[in-house]
């Protein structure tokens, strides 16, 4: 198991977010996380990446507990994530925001990187490259000068999840990765997605579009910050508790 | 939309951009050559004076400003410069210290000091930071006033030794502490714009994503004020040797005030900004010398004009110029 | 006994008075999302001008007060409109435009009343004793106004439409704009009211301690601790930090005399931020 989590709960004064949720992602699976507005899904993600402090339970990644830590250190250990609202380093250009995002591999040691030592020049130099490598993947090498705060909504969520490739993740977060995207840019993504997964690269992906659950081998559904069902894409459409939850109990057949 | 002004990369260089950095090298190596030759061709004690206090503030200046790239804006500046002028001042005159081991000494410790702030107050968001910030630094010097005879209290410490013998003329005074900017602005240059600094611009943008992606939003926030009050301790000991008489009146509320104005109209988003805002304030009022009184207003009306017309600073100008170039050029299509 | 009683009544004045600027200071930080370093000009402003009301004009200490509360509760307006209003939420230019007012507002008073101590006249005449212990009609009367002034503040804030708008727009700025609260014209109000309170803080300050060169720093320090120390978004906390540190001020230098008690109070603030640099009795910031 990559990852594991055990009853996370989440309290944010009375109201829980996340219910004791159990649940475990298995090393190259493609995995969905979906559940109607308000269910948690984000919620989750932050407490796994460390952004927030769960109330109870544990996360276990790679055998190792990692529910106290910080995001940074989660990001070291190779988590990484997109996110909703998608922030940016928006005064960075295209580029800059996915070199800047490198900071953890490889890692040059503050002499280094003031001095201008060989390492630095050599380890920025891997940086560039391997950038460049990733916009093309997200298909971003002709913007690359461009301005981050000037890019049109879906180049935007292309970098986000050029910058989350940059610490060479073992689990990717996605939250939400085709909202708002037209037609055509959703197959460019869903491609991108597979491409990453080829890599080797473990994901979780939070939806509402059911497009995604295609690609996934294994989908969890939450409401209310509770799992309530959890099979294959087939088994999870037909779910009656499923159905109620997204389209209320007039539509369970 | 209007589209912003793109940002000369740290990491991908075009050769448009390279062309713009020659040509930015060669006006600043312009510039420090005229500023080092300016003692040869005037030979006036009191110009050197002025620009050897100008260049304390320079340094004083650019490494506040160092310390904003990473969204914090500290407002205790001046109370740091005083911890390290009151700390050479007094290792040198109680201790018997040469100014070669006061002046590094009067950095680390408000580097120290500095750091010591840092550590509580990097978990605040901007303007609580500034609010405590401000505090902090006020408070530290209330609080060195208070220290009787080893500070000298309100009427503050004489008698701190002289950086050279005393019979030296001024202008090896003038070339020491253009020396000593000059190292310490580079110093401060190579920080922000190698990855250091790029990862504390990140955090700026969005601690979010900086955190996301590895970077330690905490420890690089106080490194930078660690830094920048590293190089400010260092300008406040070289101020105290120069001066050879500190009072703490120098280091108040509002000398913290002018040093952010010096930041602030220069241009807070470009390095050259603090150094020209630190020429432009300390020598525009030395032409109105007559109205010592008025010059304070000269300078808030300077600092009002760019508030209201050029928020980005003056050293924005040449930016504003070409962007007004370029639009009526493209207006007459 | 005797002791006792002065040492009383300084910490009820110099608290209420503290609590007077503090509160002002606050308004513009909660409501305008301003940190107001003008605002100790603002208040030795206000007590050079009932100065000036006094001797230039020749009116009684009482009317130069309204006066003077009034006049710079306009000039807030002003600034408000002029200065604040225009550079809302961007830090920098705040900044800026508060240095310029405090350097202009400093300068004039330099320039034209030097740097001696004066200081205004009494409010009112004579003494008031009962048994051993006397007291001068003058603090009384300082207090109280100080006293009815925060009354009605706090009774503004709690039980009026405007003041409940003013709590709504110091949690949730958008929130409030969605709702249809006037935001300009609260935070007018609130400038007005925070200008108005300094001012007649420093002239009640003035006939009390006297007015110096140095008062705005002197007082802005004081605002600063109190409103750190209470943190965001609380009014009551306000009070308390404001109760806490006019009592070390009026008791502290009876133990240790001259700068070191100032800068006791001042350490001891410094290690509370440390401690828990959000202040004690806000929400997080």
């Amino acid at each position: 198991m990559l990852l594991e989590v055990r009853g996370l709960t989440k309290f944010f004064g009375g109201l829980a977010a996340v219910h004791e949720l159990d649940m475990h992602i298995d090393t190259g699976e493609i995995v969905g996380l979906i559940g109607p507005n308000g269910a948690g899904k984000t919620t989750f993600f932050n407490l796994i990446t460390g952004v927030m402090r769960a109330s109870k339970g544990k996360v276990i990644f790679e055998g190792e507990e990692i529910s106290e830590k910080k995001s940074h250190q989660v990001a070291e250990l190779g988590i990484a994530r997109t996110f909703q609202l998608n922030p940016l380093f928006g005064d960075f250009t295209v580029l800059q925001n996915v070199s800047a995002s490198f900071h953890l591999h490889p890692r040059s040691r503050l002499w280094d990187i003031y001095f201008n030592t060989v390492v630095y020049r050599r380890n920025e130099a891997y940086i560039l490259e391997h950038a460049l490598e990733i916009l093309h993947l997200v298909g971003l090498e002709n913007v690359k000068d461009e301005l981050a705060k000037n890019l049109p909504h879906g180049y935007q969520k292309m970098l986000g999840i050029a910058r989350a490739l940059a610490i060479r993740p073992r689990l990717l977060l996605l939250d939400e990765p085709i909202a708002g995207m037209s037609s055509d840019e959703i197959d460019f993504i869903l491609t991108a997605i597979q491409k990453i997964h080829q890599q080797g690269v473990t994901l979780l992906v939070v939806e509402h579009n059911m497009r995604i659950l295609d690609l996934c081998e294994r989908v969890l559904v939450i409401s209310f910050g509770r799992k309530i069902a959890e099979g294959s894409p087939k088994e999870v459409r037909k779910n009656k508790e499923v159905i109620e939850a997204y389209f209320g109990d007039a539509y369970v057949a | 939309m209007k589209r912003d002004k793109k940002v000369p990369s740290a990491t991908a260089l075009s050769s448009h951009i390279e062309k713009r950095i020659w040509e930015k090298a060669a006006l600043y190596t312009g510039v420090v050559i005229i500023v080092a030759l300016l003692p040869v061709f005037l030979r006036s004690i009191y110009v050197m004076h002025v620009l050897i206090l100008t260049f304390i503030y320079v340094v004083a200046a650019v490494s506040l400003r160092t310390i904003t790239i990473s969204g914090q804006f500290p407002l205790a500046h001046a109370g740091f410069m005083g911890i390290g002028a009151y700390c050479a001042g007094m290792t040198s005159k109680w201790l018997g210290w040469p100014p070669w081991i006061t002046i590094p000494t009067a950095g680390l410790v408000t580097m120290g000091i500095g750091m010591l702030m840092g550590y509580p107050f990097s978990r605040l968001r901007a303007l609580y930071y500034a609010m405590g910030s401000l505090f902090f630094g006020i408070g530290v010097m209330q609080i060195i006033q208070a220290g009787g005879i080893w500070t000298g209290g309100y009427s503050g410490l004489i008698g701190i030794s002289p950086l050279f013998p005393v019979t030296t003329a001024k202008i090896y005074y003038y070339y020491f502490f253009l020396g000593l900017t000059l190292v310490s602005i580079v110093a401060l240059y190579r920080f922000e714009f190698c990855r250091i600094g790029m990862n504390l611009k990140a955090i700026a943008q969005s601690h979010l994503v900086a955190s996301s992606v590895g970077i330690n939003e905490s420890w690089y926030r106080i490194l930078v004020v660690g830094v920048g009050c590293f190089f400010v301790g260092m300008a406040g000991a070289g101020y105290a040797h120069y001066n050879q008489v500190l009072s703490p009146a120098s280091f108040n509320f509002l000398a913290t005030l002018w040093l952010v104005m010096y930041v602030l109209i220069g241009g807070i988003g470009s390095f050259a900004g603090p150094i020209i805002g630190t020429f432009i304030l300390i020598l525009i009022p030395e032409f109105f010398r007559d109205l010592r009184m008025y010059s304070p207003f000269i300078s808030a009306a300077i600092l009002g004009i760019v508030v209201y017309l050029m928020p980005q600073g003056l050293a924005s100008i040449p930016q504003l110029v070409r962007t007004r170039v370029t639009e009526r050029r493209n207006g007459k299509r | 006994m005797e002791q006792i009683v002065a040492t009383l009544t300084n910490v009820l004045i110099l608290s209420s008075m503290y609590i007077l600027v503090a509160l002002g200071f606050a308004f513009l930080f909660n409501i305008l999302g301003i940190i107001n370093l003008a605002h100790g000009a603002i208040y030795m402003v206000g007590g050079y001008f009932g100065l000036a009301l006094i001797r230039l004009l020749g009116l009684n200490p009482w009317a130069a007060l309204v006066l003077t509360g009034l006049s710079i509760a306009t000039v807030g307006l002003f600034l408000e409109r002029f200065c604040f209003r225009p550079f809302s939420g961007d830090f920098n230019r705040t900044v800026m435009i508060c240095v310029v007012i405090t350097v202009v507002l400093q300068t004039a008073v330099n320039i034209i009343a030097g740097t001696q101590i004066l200081s205004l006249p009494p409010f009112v005449e004579g003494i008031f004793k009962i048994g051993p212990v006397s007291v001068s009609y003058e603090r009384i009367v300082t207090f109280a106004l100080g006293i009815t002034l925060l009354v009605a503040i706090i009774w503004f804030v709690h039980r009026t439409k405007w003041g409940q708008q003013m709590r709504a727009i110091s949690q949730n700025r958008e929130g409030a704009l969605l709702q249809g609260i006037n935001v300009h014209y609260i935070s007018a109000l609130a400038c007005f009211i925070g200008c108005g309170l300094a001012a007649i803080a420093g002239c009640l300050m003035g006939a009390y301690l006297g007015l110096g060169p140095f008062m705005g720093d002197f007082m802005l320090v004081k605002v600063l601790m109190i409103v750190i120390l209470a943190g965001i978004g609380t009014i009551s906390g306000i009070f308390i930090a404001g109760l806490i540190l006019g009592a070390l001020d009026s008791i502290l230098p009876l133990f240790i005399s001259g700068a070191p008690s100032d800068a006791s109070v001042i350490a001891i603030v410094v290690v509370l931020l440390l401690i828990r640099p959000q202040g004690f009795f806000g929400h997080e910031a």
